[in-house]
């Protein structure tokens, strides 16, 4: 309910941004001197460049928020173009034989479409994507999240550019906290002193599964480690490299003498810090994305229907951005997706114009305003007001790394390789002999 | 070979075939017409570009608009020689013959009973088994996951209501023999009611009269049942054993949830979730046609003694 | 009837029912944890009923118009029953020529259908694509049909070609020297006896196409053109932005559930007429 009247809200502020593009304040000057430009690129025909009807692919369904975006997408889409846009919804489980087979077909493909981060590489390699790199300045430039448009370029070419992100960072129990006399630890050493601490007490443990490498790749990246490095024209696999073994051996550690989950646990459960979520030992902290906010807390709570619900409670619960080996923030793995026009698409003026609202300042605010991580940094700010913890997930996402944009990543996550590889460490295995067992599994894949 | 107590459909090879003798030969050709055009419409092309494709080099990039190059026998070879293809082939057909037995026996003894049992038991159990057979396998899955998960799950949570036993924690799905069983045990269950149902439906086209022929020359039940009733359903028993065989020999969705269970990776694979995995996962189109038509085969092979069987029936 | 058989059937019935109890325990999983919150279903203690305590929120949230379940509806009955209409139709003739007629060219064809069962639809779905594309039927009712058509035809028609073979020829001809004709014969005589098998078929048919997603999720793109499954799945995968929320996945499995249901009470009544004929008959 309260998202829904958030969002609610948040329209209502959008339609009035809209109202005063209308009656050109200078808010939205800048995105009206973008446009013609973008039409000016379809040439003197400016009376065939009009009325495009466009379809453009989502992932995941729609709830009240996204519906939003939708309709304010096409609204200001009709009336800038003329055209009709349609909005359709691929679940992410389906999005890679969806775009498998659609994107090729001039006939039925999307013209624009929203695509997982790291699925990304695979289809800008193979040149399913229009080059825009034409537009990238004016679609926000070096203000857009690097480590995503990295993900959406081949070179120096842009395909896709960032859409949303999301972030992870550690959640964590006050109350279990104090009971064992530690504090919010400073260094990535320091997670596993005060875990290990807890649970040598019997009072709580840290949380991280087996084969969730998402969260866990942190201790590799904060370690100066790397997935696969980029040699100009390859990928190497470079767990074998003497930070990332670090990094992992660090995190065996953590799995070993503070850890709560079991071997085989994923990053499913995002509210394991929750009373009686785990048999035996709870958890005190965990790794969660910025939205798990939402179903952290007591039990206190009722929702509709009368059944407990959880209520964040300040005493109780807290968060934290997992911190670097030395201190500071430790990169993580970002979440969220890029967003491309298909290279067979037949309405290229049309997706331009498109491209040109998403990354407008109203729709970047937008954006941020209903709690998406906005693509343009520019407008972080909105975003981290929102949320003490939207602040944690921004300072986080700025530092964040994404997987290797390259080829055969798709063909890496599809395979579960890190899966493996993560769980194998976690059961106690030699993180070097197991690091290079997995460097080759990996380069036999990565370059397609 | 027992004859059976039933002369089989006769062919219509009798004497009156030379009545209409045009009329006669043609008809079964237009009765197959229909079918025939709805396999060639639906699957002609499908199937053709399938087998050009398991010898060319079709990727992705090939996908987006490169042309495919010819490469002859190569993704056979690739597949045969690696020996990880043979590892998931023979895991698959050990799984297949547990399964299909497990599913076909327990079939055939569900339909005996429920042809026994009074009418409020047999609609009772004939309605429990639509209700498993009506789940979507979605739904199937999670809640089979739900019952056997680690942390809450009612198996471990029954299993350690007995005395010493303390089962909380336990997962079935890490050890890949455990997890086999486990999907070996959901497929069962989900398709049981399919034979249970189709050879219940079977055993309704036994006449009675000729079981109290039977009856009256002194068989006992076990010799009716094999004397008499398992010959007149025999050709729907092998057709039933060689579906299963063939359907859970390239079982897909049901071990593809249940690897996102937390199963991950490829000695988690049977033969269906490996050239998904190839394909889709991967890109590797030419690959996982080559695989798709290597495991029509082999299941030509090890069905073959059973197709003969049917064939031969037909003579 | 005599008193010891009568008392094994009683034993039999009792253990039918418990085995019939047991066999439908997951579907009453589903059931009760479709009246659960997240909250419920992920907590440490099993809850075994759904009342009291139970709650309606997620059927609400899965009715809601804006999840399209009307949609979705609409389009999965129209392509099931076109798919089970044309295949069980198609199928039957087929089977009808090959188990009582000798052709040139029936082994072949019994051969095609069991071979064309043991290929491997994963590696197919570009190929399928690409033809329904070319004939311009993405998104409709007829062009997946077409494809779930071919792909059940084969089964059925070999299901029914044993069903039709256990009905012996001789009570067609048995029937023929009453006066009727060939015709005649096989639609009072035989037909009746294999109603039991053309619903087993039917239902077998009818279950693939109503629960089947791979195919669909590639060539029902359109949110408007979306099946039953392909609706339900939306709700069990995860989000950028929140949890899966499980109960309503089971509230919706359910509500995907009941119109097979619904088919089995319809033609488990031709079921039993089946039966009787066929005790009359025999």
């Amino acid at each position: 309910m309260k998202k829904m009247t958030r969002g609610i809200a948040a329209f209502a502020a959008a339609s009035a941004v809209v109202l005063a593009g209308c009656s050109s304040s200078d808010d939205a000057e800048t995105e009206e001197s973008t446009a013609p430009e973008t039409s000016s690129t379809a040439g003197g025909e400016e009376t065939a460049a009009a009325a495009q009807d466009l379809t453009m692919w989502w992932m995941g369904q729609e709830d009240d928020t996204t519906k939003m975006f939708r309709e304010y997408l096409q609204e200001t889409y009709s009336a800038e173009n003329g055209g009709e846009l349609s909005v359709e919804y691929v679940g992410w489980g389906d999005a890679i034989s969806a775009l498998t087979t659609a994107l090729p077909d001039s006939a039925n493909t999307p013209d624009v479409t929203e695509v997982g981060n790291t699925q990304a590489a695979t289809f800008t390699n193979v040149g399913a994507f229009l080059d825009i790199t034409d537009m990238y300045e004016e679609l926000g430039g070096d203000s857009l999240l690097q480590g995503f448009v990295e993900a959406g370029s081949v070179g120096e070419t842009v395909y896709a550019l960032p859409y949303y992100f999301g972030s992870r960072f550690a959640w964590y129990r006050k109350d279990l906290y104090e009971q064992g006399g530690v504090e919010v630890p400073t260094t990535l050493a320091e997670v596993t002193e005060v875990h290990a601490s807890l649970k040598d007490q019997d009072i709580a443990g840290f949380y991280i599964g087996g084969q969730d490498w998402r969260n866990g790749i942190s201790w590799v990246f904060a370690n100066g480690g790397d997935i696969a490095t980029y040699d100009g024209s390859s990928w190497t696999a470079a767990l074998s490299s003497p930070e990332a073994i670090s990094g992992m051996e660090q995190w065996q550690e953590l799995f070993e003498t503070a850890g709560v989950a079991q071997v085989t646990d994923t990053d499913e459960v995002f509210n394991a810090i929750n009373d009686e979520m785990l048999q035996g030992l709870p958890a005190a902290a965990q790794m969660a994305p910025n939205w798990a906010g939402c179903c952290i807390g007591p039990l206190t709570g009722e929702d509709a229907d009368g059944n407990p619900a959880p209520v964040w409670d300040d005493a109780v619960n807290g968060f934290y951005a997992l911190p670097g080996a030395d201190g500071g923030v430790a990169p993580v793995f970002a979440g969220g997706s890029n967003i491309a026009i298909s290279a067979a698409s037949q309405n290229v003026d049309g997706a331009k114009q498109l491209m040109g609202i998403i990354f407008s300042d109203e729709y970047q605010t937008l954006l941020a305003e209903n709690g998406f991580g906005p693509a343009n940094t520019e407008f972080g700010d909105i975003y981290a007001g929102l949320a003490p913890q939207n602040e944690v997930a921004l300072e986080t996402a700025e530092s964040a790394k994404l997987t290797p944009a390259a080829k055969g990543w798709a063909a890496i996550e599809e395979q579960q390789i890190l899966e493996q590889y993560f769980q194998a460490v976690a059961e106690g295995g030699d993180v070097t002999a197991l690091a290079a067992e997995y460097d080759e599994k990996i380069n036999q894949l990565i370059n397609g | 070979m027992t004859t059976p107590a039933v002369a089989p459909s006769r062919l219509d090879d009798s004497p009156a075939s030379s009545k209409k003798p045009f009329g006669k030969r043609i008809l079964p050709y237009l009765l197959l017409t229909p079918a025939l055009l709805a396999l060639l419409v639906g699957m002609g092309y499908p199937l053709g570009w399938q087998i050009l494709n398991s010898f060319r080099e079709y990727g992705l990039a090939q996908q987006f608009g490169q042309p495919p190059a010819w490469v002859g026998l190569d993704n056979y070879i690739t597949l045969l020689t690696d020996s990880f293809f043979w590892s998931v082939l023979i895991k698959s057909v050990l799984f297949m013959a547990v399964t299909a037995l497990a599913t076909v026996i327990l079939g055939i003894g569900m339909a005996l009973m429920m042809k026994a049992v009074s009418r409020p038991a047999r609609i009772t159990l004939q309605v429990a088994m639509l209700l498993a057979w009506a789940m979507p396998i979605v739904a199937q899955m999670t809640v089979w996951n739900w019952m056997i998960d680690q942390r809450n799950g009612l198996l471990n949570y029954t299993l350690s209501w007995i005395p010493g036993v303390d089962m909380i924690g336990h997962n079935w799905l890490v050890n890949p023999l455990s997890f086999f069983a486990v999907a070996s045990v959901i497929i069962t269950w989900a398709s049981v009611p399919f034979v249970a149902l189709s050879v219940y439906a079977a055993l309704t086209q036994v006449s009675g009269e000729v079981k109290e022929a039977a009856a009256l020359d002194g068989a006992s039940g076990w010799q009716m049942l094999r004397r008499i009733t398992l010959p007149i359903i025999r050709p729907i028993l092998v057709i039933l054993l060689l579906l299963q065989m063939i359907w859970d020999l390239r079982v897909y969705a049901q071990i593809e949830l249940l690897q996102g269970f937390g199963s991950a990776g490829d000695r988690y694979d049977l033969l269906g979730t490996y050239i998904y995995g190839m394909g889709v996962g991967q890109g590797q189109f030419g690959m996982a046609a080559a695989a798709a038509m290597l495991v029509m085969i082999f299941t030509i092979g090890l069905s073959w003694f059973y197709v003969r069987e049917l064939l031969k029936e037909d003579d | 009837m005599n008193t010891k058989t009568s008392t094994g059937k009683w034993i039999g019935s009792t253990a039918a029912i418990l085995i019939a109890l047991l066999w439908a325990f997951p579907v009453y999983w589903m059931v009760n944890s479709s009246f659960q919150t997240t909250t419920t279903i992920n907590a440490l203690t099993p809850t075994w009923f759904p009342f009291p305590g139970g709650t309606m929120a997620n059927y609400k949230a899965v009715l809601d118009p804006s999840t399209g379940f009307g949609t979705a509806l609409r389009m999965s009955v129209m392509i099931t029953v076109l798919s089970l209409a044309v295949c069980i139709v198609f199928a039957f003739l087929a089977s009808l020529a090959i188990s009582r007629f000798k052709f040139r060219g029936r082994k072949s064809f019994v051969l095609a259908i069991i071979l064309i069962q043991m290929l491997p639809a994963e590696a197919m779905f570009i190929a399928q694509y690409k033809m329904i594309a070319e004939l311009n039927l993405l998104n409709t009712v007829i062009g997946i049909s077409i494809i779930y058509i071919a792909t059940v035809i084969p089964f059925t028609t070999w299901m029914l070609r044993g069903f039709v073979a256990g009905v012996p020829a001789d009570l067609e001809e048995a029937a023929m020297v009453d006066g009727c004709t060939r015709f005649g014969a096989f639609m009072r005589v035989t037909f009746p006896l294999l109603a039991p098998g053309l619903v087993a078929s039917a239902v077998y048919a009818f279950i693939q196409v109503w629960n089947e997603f791979a195919l669909a999720s590639v060539l029902l793109t359109e949110d408007a053109s979306e099946t039953l499954p392909l609706w339900l799945r939306d709700f069990a995968q995860p989000s950028a932005y929140g949890p899966i929320p499980w109960g309503q996945v089971m509230a919706g499995s359910v509500l995907v559930a009941i119109p097979v249901m619904i088919f089995f009470l319809i033609v488990q009544g031709r079921m039993t007429q089946g039966m009787v004929g066929g005790a009359v008959k025999g």
